[in-house]
């Protein structure tokens, strides 16, 4: 922790962001330019009020580091199902449900985005499938997958990071894992999508109606799938959540509702947050020459490349907010929040927070704190596909730097569009330039 | 069926000795549900977060033996608390030679 020692060394060595205190009392989250470049946002939250109601979101935005793991590490008082719940399709919450149970074989809530003590018998049937040792023995698909999606542009000169490189490769992984058709990458692709809307509060009414009809696709699809693993068990992940068995003897196996909404959120989850974190690796290495030419120099260093994939978690965290609701009224941050205030973990902020990381925008593969970024969340929701999400990171990472030298941006940093949405923070395209190396 | 004795340091200085404990669990299973402050496992298990460090007692090294490659990338992640006897305890598999084991439990992270 740091002491106001550490601060004024900090500003004298690095530039800090300041708060531009007025920008609070003018925008929201939902400002398509702060959606999209939302730093000064942030930093003027840290300064200038921690716990800071957003009008427009109608949501508390924690954004100080040690506020958001107390709130995360509390789940019973701060409600993941019930921040969740609230969150998805906001605004028109019956109408997606209507469509859902008409056309998309039900409304299946998402079986993970639940509190304790039904969170853990979900939790505990997932955790195995995801060790880091069993993730370990995927390297070689995985590194296979990548050296292919590469080789398929490497001699081209130029790219578009997302469409050729990211949702390629994290599509063809998280298929492999499910034992889905990687053939229908695009559609999937737009699912993924659909789905990450529901959460993302920027959708209007006919965009929330095209979404639940993709979603509607998307489950029909699953419930396909899962009938057919349910008959037939393969060596996959959709077999495996099929045939679990828990330790409760009174419900030893999950629902078939409970089957959808999980294959769904592994699908989705494996899918967008990875390939954002793919399209901001090729936007670390095209604009910190540095950077690339440390992990070029150090191609087969597995620990340099590890603390690579961390800290560039840490400076640019896909998922920028999930959100929890308070049980009961609670003081966070020296705020008193009532029951039912709403709130959006801030993680991008809280990984930029100078009383935790020294001089947070400088990319600094030497932190001895690396691990203590918020990108994958913390407590008892941390992020279940951390270790496959790391390994694929890693092994992008390494397959890139072996066959591409010289990358930069085709187009000027500040013409980079982002996705509208508070959820995550995904480059929507990303072109590119390289040679073979 | 054997039942085996191991004991928590907590970061605050209490010990928290536990005994029946049977074998084939991991140490952090055991401190979570005795609820050892500074034992959160927030993966659950996984080797993929470091929230259950513990610092061996010295006279437990041998026999507890050191990380493999996955943990100790693992460990690596939090360096400024690691130390040459760190473990995480979610790999530490409890058996007859473990009875009588000795940890102190890592700062909160």
């Amino acid at each position: 922790m740091a002491s106001a020692g550490l601060e004024t060394e900090q500003a004298a060595i690095c530039p800090m962001g300041g708060g531009d205190a007025s920008l609070l009392a003018r925008v929201s989250l939902t400002d398509p330019e702060i959606s999209a470049r939302p730093k000064p946002y942030y930093d003027a939250m840290r300064a200038e009020d921690p716990i800071h109601y957003d009008e427009k979101l109608g949501m508390y935005l924690v954004s100080r580091f040690a506020d958001i793991q107390t709130v995360q590490r509390d789940p019973i008082t701060f409600s993941v199902e019930h921040g969740y719940s609230e969150q998805y399709a906001k605004g028109f919450a019956a109408e997606f449900k209507e469509i859902l149970i008409r056309d998309g074989g039900g409304f299946f809530p998402d079986a993970i985005m639940t509190d304790p003590p039904y969170h853990t018998r979900i939790r505990k049937l997932m955790d195995h499938a995801f060790s880091a040792h069993r993730v370990k023995l995927l390297e070689p698909d995985i590194e296979a997958i990548v050296a292919d999606v590469i080789e398929s542009f490497a001699d081209k000169g130029q790219a578009d990071a997302v469409k050729d490189f990211s949702v390629p490769v994290t599509i063809r992984v998280i298929c492999q894992q499910l034992g889905l058709d990687a053939t229908y990458a695009d559609k999937i692709q737009r699912w993924s999508l659909a789905v990450t809307a529901q959460i993302g509060r920027m959708q209007n009414r006919e965009q929330m109606i095209a979404n639940a009809e993709e979603i509607c696709e998307l489950q029909n699809y699953l419930i396909e799938r899962i009938k057919l693993r349910e008959a037939e068990p393969g060596e996959d992940m959709i077999s495996d959540l099929v045939h679990a068995t828990t330790e409760d003897p009174e419900n030893p196996k999950l629902t078939f509702a409970e089957v959808v909404s999980l294959v769904r959120a592994l699908l989705i989850a494996g899918n967008e947050t990875t390939a954002t974190a793919m399209t901001n690796l090729m936007f670390i290495l095209a604009t910190q020459p540095d950077v690339a030419k440390l992990l070029q120099d150090s191609v087969d260093d597995e620990r340099l490349l590890s603390r690579f994939v961390e800290e560039l978690l840490r400076i640019e965290p896909p998922v920028r907010g999930l959100s929890r609701m308070t049980t009961r009224e609670v003081e966070v941050g020296g705020k008193l929040l009532p029951k039912g205030a709403h709130m959006l973990l801030m993680y991008a902020s809280g990984n930029d927070d100078e009383n935790e990381f020294t001089c947070p925008r400088n990319f600094d593969l030497n932190r001895s704190n690396l691990g203590r970024h918020l990108a994958f969340g913390g407590g008892p929701h941390r992020c279940i596909g951390l270790s496959l999400a790391r390994m694929e990171i890693r092994v992008a990472a390494r397959e890139v730097v072996k066959r591409l030298d010289d990358i930069k941006l085709a187009i000027p940093i500040d013409q980079i569009t982002y996705l509208p949405t508070v959820a995550t923070h995904s480059i929507e395209r990303l072109p590119i330039t390289f040679k073979r190396r | 069926m054997s039942s085996l004795t191991v004991t928590f340091v907590e970061d605050n200085g209490t010990v928290r000795t536990i005994t029946g404990v049977a074998p084939n669990q991991s140490l952090m299973e055991v401190g979570r549900a005795n609820g050892v402050e500074g034992i959160l496992a927030d993966c659950g298990g996984a080797c993929a977060c470091a929230t259950c460090h513990v610092y061996v007692d010295p006279q437990w090294e041998d026999r507890v033996g050191p990380p493999d490659d996955i943990e100790a990338a693992m460990l690596d992640m939090v360096s400024e608390v690691q130390l040459s006897n760190s473990r995480l305890a979610c790999q530490i598999k409890l058996s007859d030679a473990l009875d009588g084991l000795k940890v102190t439990v890592a700062p909160i992270y």
